[in-house]
């Protein structure tokens, strides 16, 4: 079974922030610490505003088809 | 070395992040509006198959109706079944309607917003992954300007 797309976002968006992570430890000057609070972070929360907002959605169109079906 | 290229091998791994993030979440974002439109046709497909079926009901309890008064009183029709399919349909219809109206309205405010990420994906993302590319290629050849010369 396919998992549902707002899912598969969310896992995507964990493997980003893993990736940071990861760079992070290595990375710590002053340009990595402007990437990270001008960059990545208004990245991570837009994407987190988006995948919330396609769950919604997701849940809104499987109620539908479930409630409609017969 | 190892301790040396640490950073820039960290920072490659995050560019190819950032890449595969870019195509996954493009993925993510058309596979949500496919699913959108396949709810809708579903549900169109619903209520073409019940109007048939509600314009069928209706013609039979009309007839039903016609025979009903045109009956012997000592041994009437019974349309109420007819009556009931004309109802059930048209409850039926009536939620779907419904559920269309919902959907519509929510998939106009998700819009907006996945204007905005995939304006994200397609124009600042790829400037992320450029940023990153050029801060590489700057401690990359600021290593090789500080790396020893090997004597003969």
């Amino acid at each position: 079974m396919t998992a549902r797309p707002d899912q598969d976002g969310d896992q995507q968006l964990r493997l980003l922030g893993d990736a940071w992570d990861k760079a992070a430890e290595h990375w710590r000057d002053g340009p990595a610490h402007q990437f990270g609070t001008a960059q990545l972070t208004p990245l991570l929360q837009e994407s987190r505003g988006y995948l919330e907002a396609l769950r919604t959605l997701m849940d809104l169109l499987e109620t539908a088809e479930r409630e409609t079906e017969g | 070395m190892t301790r040396i290229h640490a950073d820039i091998d960290a920072l490659k791994g995050l560019h190819d992040a950032l890449v595969r993030y870019r195509h996954a979440q493009r993925d993510v974002t058309a596979r949500g509006e496919d699913q959108l439109t396949a709810t809708r046709a579903s549900l169109a497909a619903r209520t073409s198959r019940l109007r048939a079926q509600l314009e069928l009901a209706q013609a039979e309890n009309t007839a039903c109706q016609e025979r009903a008064a045109q009956a012997d009183p000592d041994d009437p029709v019974d349309c109420s079944g007819y009556a009931r399919a004309v109802q059930q349909n048209s409850e039926r219809l009536e939620q779907i309607r419904l559920w269309q109206q919902r959907i519509d309205a929510e998939a106009g405010e998700f819009s907006g917003i996945a204007g905005r990420f995939a304006d994200l994906l397609e124009n600042d993302l790829p400037r992320m992954e450029e940023h990153l590319v050029a801060i590489i290629a700057s401690l990359e050849a600021a290593r090789r300007v500080r790396a020893p010369v090997s004597g003969p």
